[in-house]
């Protein structure tokens, strides 16, 4: 197999012939990633498409069935609101439905919500999804820094007082779900004890606010977004301690550490450019992935807080049956996985020299 | 050689200084283990002197590499030293090593005492060109003139048969690892250091890359007369580089000498066995012995003399008192209560032994 590097082989020889030129881009290792990014797209859609309609139910079922429960309103009369509401046929074949979807989805059009006719699918998602990046990049980019600061402090205090309780600790919180300490904060601190008033942190910014690149803006979304950012930030930060404890340990017993001290060196560029820099390495790889999982991650902990992003959205979505959402919020889901996966490597190539990105 | 002259500075100051630069005193290491204090060095006392390449040669665990960490202070925290003393000289200053503060000994550190290390292959940050850890190296001994470390280093690396451009912004994953162990050697030099530890500076490479570090150690012996102490348990190499020779043994030197002294007369048995010990190319198994039992428990050391478990000379004498370095000819001291009857046994089996294995 030719690598990237051919590409440069191949045009001195005078050939610029359109063969010549395919076989390059063919060969371009980002070129096969983003066909293999498109294939893997392609699938998780169709998988996606057909599992939402085997959920028990359809979406004109569960409105007839809200509209009798809540209004007491008759079986019948439920039924004619709900299809003159609806522009959605259900009865047109599963299949044709697909075609259609596949039709639109490659004009970048996501369809209009079932349940809320009128609005589009990317609008929804728009509104929704920058408050989740925001929460849930925020908690990770503290967890992250906060945990790999403890970790190497950690391994340079191995065996102290501050080691062992950091570890127990850390192993504790990080072995307790994300929901379950989003409860907990919500029954202790709100309701119990009562020092913060969930009930006024709920959704992403108090009403009557206007979204704006201005402080007060920014201090109404960080008090919305405490809770769900803290939640994060307990429930992962351990994980970070961990690894990078263990992997500075490993790191220091390296010779090339050894040796550095032996040159003289001062302990900082040690401890930066030798140890932390060589142990920190795995750790962004597991990283950007992690930032892949930020979107589908964020689920029951928006729920949970009421907070407004796209997790809460896509519980919404999902109790209400409404598959063009559902549809809409899964795909950037996988789409962000897979561009966080692609970006891993990336980075992983331009941070490790040993890494090339080339097959073969 | 104009251009070898070029890479020693101190050379002409070093040795009109009839003081050793590097002086230890009954020196001891310890480590502290669950089992117990593992003692690993135990009351070394040697001068290494201006000019002179001296071999410590002895098996695994003889407490070698830990005297030569200890000099640069390298040991592991659980290491003790204590009691004993080192002392280093330069320029008519001295200097207590082993308590020197956190400044000045990063300072004394590769400026006047450099060391090669065993496996090179490790030797390099994977992350880091070898250029920048080079500059890193010269910042750090406030050396700042980036073009003049730059024209330093790649004659370095010119005396070390590397092609300088090549290695220079290479990674050390994109280097053999012959070409790792030359790369160190030249910064090893890049500060011209007074003294140069080299612990075991072939182990792990092939007999042709070990003879291209051999012939350039010798050139750095021999044209420019550094100061070496070479660490080695491979006694061919001990020969053809070493002015003088210390036979370790149980953190103990058992043995010291010219060259010539220890290698053809050695008056120490466990000197004697490692010689014997020696395969030659075209000799066959037969002609080798091996010295029986293994190197002693150091947590638990054997009364009297360390080596009588293990000695065919063993006496009752051996198993009660242990003996001290005592002269025995010109420059050549052995700690052995039985010295007279290793050169007997020399005279009259030859010293590469009659006895097969």
């Amino acid at each position: 197999m030719a690598t990237a590097t051919d590409v440069s082989n191949v045009s001195p020889r005078g050939s610029t012939s359109p063969h010549s030129v395919l076989r390059a881009i063919w060969s371009s290792y980002f070129f096969r990633k983003f066909l293999r990014a498109l294939a893997t797209i392609f699938v998780v859609t169709t998988i996606i498409f057909f599992l939402v309609r085997l959920l028990p139910g359809n979406p004109i079922e569960i409105y007839v069935n809200q509209l009798i429960v809540t209004y007491g309103m008759p079986v019948h009369e439920a039924q004619d609101q709900a299809a003159a509401l609806f522009a959605i046929d259900l009865d047109e074949p599963v299949i044709l439905q697909y075609f259609s979807y596949l039709q639109n989805l490659a004009r970048g059009n996501f369809g209009q919500s079932v349940l809320s006719p009128g609005t589009t699918v990317t609008e929804v998602i728009l509104r929704f999804l920058p408050w989740t990046l925001f929460s849930v990049g925020l908690g990770l980019l503290i967890s992250f820094t906060v945990g790999v600061l403890l970790g190497v402090i950690m391994a340079y205090r191995r065996d102290s007082f501050l080691d062992h309780g950091f570890t127990v600790v850390s192993s504790i919180i990080s072995s307790v779900p994300d929901f379950l300490i989003g409860l907990l904060l919500v029954v202790w601190l709100g309701v119990q004890w009562k020092i913060i008033p969930i009930g006024a942190m709920r959704g992403a910014y108090s009403s009557g606010m206007v979204p704006g690149f201005n402080l007060e803006f920014f201090a109404d979304a960080l008090f919305h977004g405490a809770l769900p950012i803290s939640t994060y930030v307990l429930t992962s930060v351990g994980f970070w301690m961990l690894s990078m404890k263990s992997n500075t340990i490993s790191t220091l017993g390296e010779d090339y550490v050894t040796i550095a001290k032996a040159r003289g060196l001062k302990e900082w560029r040690i401890t930066t450019a030798y140890v932390g820099r060589n142990a920190i390495l795995p750790l962004f790889t597991i990283l950007t992935i992690r930032v892949g999982f930020v979107v589908g991650g964020s689920l029951l902990v928006e729920q949970i807080f009421e907070y407004g992003g796209i997790g809460r959205m896509l519980g919404q979505a999902i109790n209400q049956r409404d598959y063009t959402l559902m549809q809409g919020i899964f795909l950037i889901i996988t789409f962000s996985v897979i561009f966080a996966n692609f970006f891993a490597d990336v980075l992983y190539g331009w941070l490790d020299p040993r890494i090339k990105l080339q097959d073969n | 050689m104009s251009q070898t002259s070029d890479l020693s500075w101190h050379q002409s100051t070093e040795e009109n200084g009839s003081q050793p630069p590097l002086s230890l005193q009954n020196v001891h290491v310890s480590y502290r283990t669950r089992a117990g204090s593992v003692q690993a060095v135990r009351g070394v006392t040697l001068d290494l002197l201006a000019g002179e390449s001296l071999a410590l040669i002895g098996e695994s665990g003889s407490g070698k590499t830990t005297l030569g960490l200890g000099i640069v202070r390298l040991l592991v925290d659980t290491a003790e030293v204590s009691p004993g003393q080192i002392i280093y000289r330069r320029d008519g200053r001295e200097l207590d090593v082993l308590s020197l503060a956190e400044g000045p000994l990063r300072e004394f550190r590769w400026r006047d005492c450099a060391m090669v290390f065993q496996s090179a292959l490790n030797a390099f940050n994977p992350v880091l060109k070898v250029w920048d850890q080079v500059w890193d190296t010269a910042k750090a001994h406030n050396w700042n003139n980036r073009s003049e470390v730059r024209e330093r280093f790649l004659d370095l690396l010119r005396f070390v048969q590397l092609d300088p451009d090549r290695v220079i912004d290479a990674y050390a994953h994109e280097l053999s690892g012959g070409m790792r162990q030359r790369t160190l050697l030249a910064i090893s030099l890049l500060l011209d250091p007074q003294i140069l530890i080299l612990d075991e500076p072939t182990t792990a490479l092939d007999i042709l890359t070990q003879r291209t570090i051999i012939d350039l150690l010798r050139r750095l012996k021999e044209d420019l007369h550094f100061t070496m102490l070479f660490i080695s348990h491979d006694l061919a190499i001990a020969a053809e580089l070493a002015d003088r020779v210390a036979t370790m043994y149980a953190g103990q030197v058992v043995e010291l000498g010219p060259v010539s002294e220890i290698f053809y007369r050695p008056r120490h048995p466990y000197s004697l066995g490692l010689i014997r010990a020696v395969p030659t190319v075209t000799g066959g198994f037969e002609e080798l012995s091996s010295i029986p039992g293994s190197p002693p428990d150091l947590i638990n050391l054997p009364s009297g003399c360390k080596f009588h478990p293990r000695c065919p000379f063993a006496s009752e004498r051996c198993s009660r008192e242990e003996p001290g370095l005592e002269r025995v000819g010109d420059n050549h001291f052995a700690a052995c209560w039985h010295t007279d009857a290793v050169q007997e046994d020399i005279e009259r089996n030859g010293l590469r032994g009659r006895r097969a294995a």
